[in-house]
């Protein structure tokens, strides 16, 4: 046994201990526990194999910034891949399971990729897979994905729920280590709104795994009593299992809170993980610093871990990584995890020391080699030894663990976020955080703090500071003291050279010294080259750990400074979140709000199919028993319409109520056409342009009284229509007095259309509703029998004797019920938008598929509308340009095939006969188009090159996408009663 | 013959999962409120806001410059559009059907709330009485606090379903139960 549980310390509960599986075999843990440290208290070196080369790989740190010992963690739906075992909290009956090897972790197959390495370096996919160019997608980039790659996702539905959160905070502080617990408590008991977020299931940081004495106690026993007093505080939310991953504009914090991911078993009524938009008028970032692995060759074998780790390992978890270790650093960190070994028993057998001279002194009885440095490590699926040297003398050392420390960078990953590069400084040795301005600033080990003492102080000062700038009196914190610290300067050693084994820099990729060597030689210098060729930095862990000895590397190799290297961008995330929590709730048919008129219930019971309109579900067609395709449904409404009568939910239509003396004049202005002499008590087709003299949108509006209008819009349109309105209103014509108000929501608008509709509707209506009381184009509020009080509006948009009936929402349903039982006589039925289209093709109207953004009014026939006499409206000025008025302009005509029965498809293209077909002979397209009962036969709306000039000439559609070419006739697009008779019945 | 026309809330279907008493967290949808669009016109703003602060038997909420929403649930809708429209300077669209008014209240309404809308809810921030527009479950709404722990939501009545139910499933975890006032 060489890993193993001490019998004593660590901040684990020893009484509670819980039985999880890894590779199917069942292990022991205790409470407080993550995956790692139980793995290591079982002995469990080994966990996982490396990306490209499948190496066997154990653990290199105890914290987020870790590259291999990446798991799959649960089974079944809940299984999740690429899990950092230093991270994942343990909990009884947990499945975990290795990655990337077949058929066994022990014995991997993929290993083989190792002794082709020479043949598999940075560029080699480049460089080999490119030709045949259509082999990468079939070929190539299947066989790499299978041999190399991470873990598997389950590709069923995940069967938990996600929530997203907004939290507002005077002060987040990111980070509950020595800096952040100081800074909280400092704001909390200033009186601030404080939130203190930390990614660990425990709260404390480096305070949980340093051996130190604050204020007489242990640090862990001063991180639980600060963190009891903050919980005290009404004032301050802990967020512990959260970790902040990103900082986005105006002072927002992503971050996602692990709500049940250590549960054995998950409340229904908890989400699995919740998103959180957190608000701060300030944040300080306490999130630490990294400790750096040194590059030398072999340092990948299981066994090697930073010395920060392994003391992290025995004083947090009781875990001693080995039973006889070696020490490779080059500054204070390694000689503190020495000292803590030896105190616990645990044999340290040589400190080697990259350093001519140093300051520390290595604890009695332990030999340091100075000036020395690892060039080769022993042993298979751990480290076995080690060969040292030292002024060209190699040696042998006995070791099954090495703890290596290249010195520490700052975290600043969030700071750099939005555009800022972390800075060099040659005095740390480290790239620094950017100043980002006042509101976000980094405390302690983040800002290069380097004792436990310097972050509470840090911590404390930079939270009184921002008190002082929000208005709070800070609180005057007194610093304990602290007994025990180490010194962690160091002197940087980048790469150990002349190493015969791989000496790896990003662990994740399987990136090593050679590597970035070659992209130097072909010309990838630039850092953000560099990444790409080789990879380095581009895996699940982006670079944490690798990505600093990188830049120092290719600095040495080009013989300047890292600071003149710099670092790649940091983006958001910090570490990698689910599509579970970015979606939230968000899923499924809640992945957008549902909108539903007034009338759905009705549509319902009456066998409507729905169609999704925006967010709208509008009746498309009801289907009646024995109608097998929707098409027999649709050409049976379209007949009984134009027979009988029929009923349409409208309701989705955009309804704007518009007040004011100024009412008719600004709407004089917005249409193209005329409307200062609308009457009251009618209603007008109105026709809105863009200023560009481009149609914006159409519908029709009523005036109910002197200054009281409604106006309709198309259903698409409706919040657009209204935006427009507020800003021709605020800012071309304040002088005109006219408010405006969205009541779509207050009416369900009813199509009562046919010949038969005024026979039915005089049976639900109180008021004289004849063709002379009620003629053409008549609004009026009407009184229904029973005394409810409604809107009245005599327009079409079928070409049918047709009344648009509006009721209170609530009555909607009644009334349309009413409707069809005055109806069942005349044999009315309901209709949906799919018939609804179908007679607005016959006649010729157009909708957004004719006004697509493209067409002027005289494109679709409406030229006419344009009241050139008037002042001014919208897109007059622009609609005179040349290109609006060319001859050649594509417009608006009607088409039927030359053979009946060949069907003409929407989209299609239109060619001169026997021309080519090719994009160089298009003439124009099919906007609409339909199978019309009523005439027998298929019918299109098209926009044709010079079209209204072509009425006769043969042309043919042609539909690349299905492969076929109908011969049409060019006709009106008026393909039924062109004389209006049936409107004015 | 005379019509038996039935008014049927959109939230009728949506709430018959629901039985039993309200838990400490509970939504109530008031059935048949009265709620107008109040509009001033060009200048009157400032007389409008102070002549809508003495109505009776009406809350008022802001809804942008110059536009309120006027909601009573003892007043009818004559009455309240009587009073209304004796304020000169002003004009007035109904909504009692186009809206929904819901109230929700209890010990974690804030917690429930920070989930539906990403205005901040502190009683420092948003006091009582205050009422603004804000997106709310992704659709626009007025929210206004009418207590400590009382919030009522005013959202447009064709996304009502669809907020009731992502305002329930946010309640979940705080058993929040759901019914109409009068039930």
């Amino acid at each position: 046994m060489t890993s193993y549980r001490l019998d004593a310390g660590g901040a684990i509960n020893r009484a509670q201990a819980l039985t999880f599986t890894f590779d199917g075999q069942s292990f022991k843990g205790l409470d407080g526990d993550t995956v790692a440290s139980a793995l290591l208290a079982n002995d469990q070196m080994l966990m996982a194999r490396s990306f490209k080369y499948h190496r066997p790989r154990g653990v290199v740190t105890a914290g987020s910034s870790e590259p291999n010992a990446l798991l799959t963690i649960g089974s079944g739906l809940r299984a999740e891949p690429n899990a950092r075992a230093t991270v994942t909290e343990l909990y009884d009956g947990l499945v975990t399971t290795s990655q990337n090897r077949w058929p066994s972790l022990k014995t991997d197959i993929g290993a083989v990729n190792g002794l082709l390495s020479p043949f598999l370096g940075a560029g080699f996919y480049y460089k080999t897979f490119m030709w045949p160019a259509s082999f990468w997608e079939k070929l190539y980039e299947p066989l790499i994905r299978r041999a190399a790659g991470l873990g598997k996702l389950v590709l069923q539905p995940d069967p938990d729920r996600y929530e997203k959160c907004w939290a507002h905070c005077d002060l987040l502080v990111i980070g509950a280590g020595p800096a952040g617990l100081m800074a909280a408590l400092v704001a909390g008991r200033s009186g601030a709104r404080v939130i203190l977020a930390d990614e660990s299931f425990t709260l404390g940081g480096s305070l949980l795994s340093e051996n130190v004495a604050i204020g007489e106690t242990p640090a862990s026993e001063f991180a639980k009593r600060t963190i009891e007093e903050l919980a005290s505080l009404p004032n301050v939310t802990l967020m512990p299992r959260t970790t902040v991953f990103g900082w986005y504009d105006d002072m927002v914090f992503g971050a996602v809170e692990r709500v049940q991911k250590h549960v054995a078993s998950p409340s229904p009524d908890l989400p699995m993980e919740r998103l959180w938009r957190i608000v701060a008028k300030r944040a300080i970032l306490a999130s630490g610093a990294e400790e750096r692995p040194l590059v030398f060759g072999g340092n990948d074998k299981p066994g090697v871990m930073t010395a920060g780790a392994v003391r992290s390992y025995l004083n947090r978890y009781g875990v001693a990584v080995g039973s006889r270790l070696a020490i490779f650093t080059n500054g204070g960190s390694g000689y503190r995890t020495a000292a803590d070994l030896t105190a616990r028993g645990i044999k340290v057998t040589a400190i080697i020391d990259a350093r001519q001279q140093a300051p520390d002194l290595g604890p009695d009885g332990v030999r340091v080699i100075r000036n020395g440095a690892v060039v080769a490590t022993k042993g298979r699926h751990r480290l076995e030894s080690l060969i040292a040297e030292r002024a060209g003398f190699q040696e042998v050392i006995d070791c099954d663990a090495l703890a290596m420390s290249g010195g520490w960078s700052p975290i600043v990953h969030l700071m750099c976020q939005r555009g800022a590069k972390p800075i060099w400084s040659e005095e740390k040795q480290a790239f620094m955080a950017p100043n980002v301005g006042g509101a976000f600033v980094a405390a302690g080990g983040a800002h290069g703090a380097d004792t436990i003492y310097a972050c509470l102080r840090d911590g404390a000062a930079k939270a009184a500071a921002m008190m002082g700038e929000l208005g709070f009196s800070a609180y005057q914190a007194t610093l304990p003291e602290v007994e025990g610290e180490y010194d962690p300067s160091f002197a940087p050693v980048w790469y150990v050279p002349g190493a015969k084994d791989k000496a790896f820099v990003d662990f994740q990729n399987d990136v090593h010294v050679g590597d970035l060597g070659i992209a130097q030689r072909e010309g990838f210098r630039h850092i953000e080259h560099t990444k790409r060729y080789t990879t380095s930095g581009m895996a699940t862990d982006q670079g944490k750990l690798g990505n600093v000895n990188t830049a120092g590397i290719v600095a040495g190799m080009r013989g300047v400074s890292p600071a003149e290297i710099g670092t790649t961008t940091f983006r958001p995330f910090y570490t990698p979140v689910s599509f579970g929590a970015l979606a939230g709730a968000a899923r499924g048919e809640h992945a957008a709000p549902v909108r539903t008129s007034p009338l759905h219930g009705w549509a319902k019971k009456n066998g409507a199919t729905f169609v999704e309109s925006g967010l709208w579900y509008r009746s498309a067609w009801f289907a009646k028993e024995g109608e097998k395709t929707w098409r027999d449904s649709v050409d049976r409404e379209v007949l009984n319409v134009r027979a009988n009568a029929g009923l349409c939910d409208v309701s989705t239509l955009g309804k704007i109520e518009i007040f004011g003396a100024g009412a008719a004049e600004f709407l004089n202005r917005v249409y193209c056409n005329g409307f200062l002499k609308l009457p009251v008590g009618k209603a007008r087709y109105g026709l809105m342009l863009r200023e560009d003299g481009i149609v914006f949108d159409d519908g029709t509006t009523s005036r109910l009284s002197e200054q009281h209008y409604v106006m309709t819009t198309t259903t698409a349109y409706a919040a657009e229509v209204m935006a427009h309105l507020e800003f021709c209103a605020q800012t071309f014509w304040p002088e005109l007095d006219v408010r405006f108000v969205f009541v779509t929501d207050e009416w369900a608008q009813m199509s009562l259309a046919g010949p038969k509709a005024r026979i039915i509707l005089s049976r639900i209506v109180e008021d004289d509703i004849s063709n002379v009381a009620f003629s053409f184009l008549a609004v009026r509020t009407v009184t229904l029998r029973g005394g409810l009080k409604a809107r009245l509006f005599r327009i079409s948009f079928s070409g049918e004797l047709a009344y648009e009936l509006a009721v209170p929402a609530g009555y909607g349903e009644a009334v349309a019920d009413a409707i069809m039982e005055a109806g069942r006589e005349e044999a009315i039925c309901a209709y949906g938008v799919e018939a609804l289209n179908v007679l607005r093709i016959e006649k010729g109207f157009v909708t957004h598929n004719e006004l697509d953004g493209r067409t002027t009014a005289d494109d679709v026939g409406l030229g006419k509308m344009m009241a050139m006499q008037k002042a001014d409206f919208i897109g007059k000025r622009l609609s005179t340009r040349f290109g609006l008025t060319a001859a050649d302009r594509l417009q608006l005509v009607g088409l039927k095939p030359v053979e009946a029965d060949k069907e003409i498809k929407a989209g299609a293209h239109l060619l001169k006969e026997n021309a080519k077909p090719s994009l160089a002979n298009d003439q124009g397209f099919v906007s609409s188009a339909c199978f019309s009962p009523t005439l027998g036969g298929f019918i299109a709306l098209a926009m044709l090159k010079s079209g209204r000039e072509r009425t006769g000439e043969h042309i043919v559609v042609w539909d690349a996408l299905r492969g076929a070419e109908v011969p049409a006739e060019v006709c009106q697009p008026v393909f039924f009663d062109p004389d209006n008779t049936r409107l004015h019945l | 013959m005379a019509l038996n026309l039935l008014h049927r809330h959109v939230l009728e279907d949506h709430i018959l999962g629901f039985h039993g008493g309200a838990n400490p967290n509970h939504l109530s949808v008031v059935r048949r409120p009265v709620i107008f669009s109040v509009l001033a016109h060009a200048g009157r703003e400032g007389q409008v806001r102070e002549a809508l602060a003495k109505a009776e038997d009406i809350a008022i909420r802001a809804c942008g410059p110059s536009e309120w929403l006027a909601v009573s649930q003892t007043a009818g809708a004559e009455h309240v559009a009587a009073q209304l429209s004796a304020i000169p300077g002003v004009s007035l669209a109904e909504q009692s059907d186009g809206k929904v008014l819901m109230a929700i209240a209890g010990p974690s309404v804030r917690r429930i709330l920070a989930k539906c809308v990403a205005v901040d809810l502190h009683p420092d921030v948003f006091a009582e009485g205050q009422s603004a527009n804000m997106m709310c479950c992704h659709v626009v709404a007025n929210l206004a606090r009418t207590g400590a722990d009382t919030f009522e939501i005013i959202v447009p009545r064709s996304f009502a379903g669809s907020v009731f139910e992502e305002l329930t499933e946010m309640g979940r975890e705080h058993a929040l139960t759901a019914s109409f006032l009068d039930a």
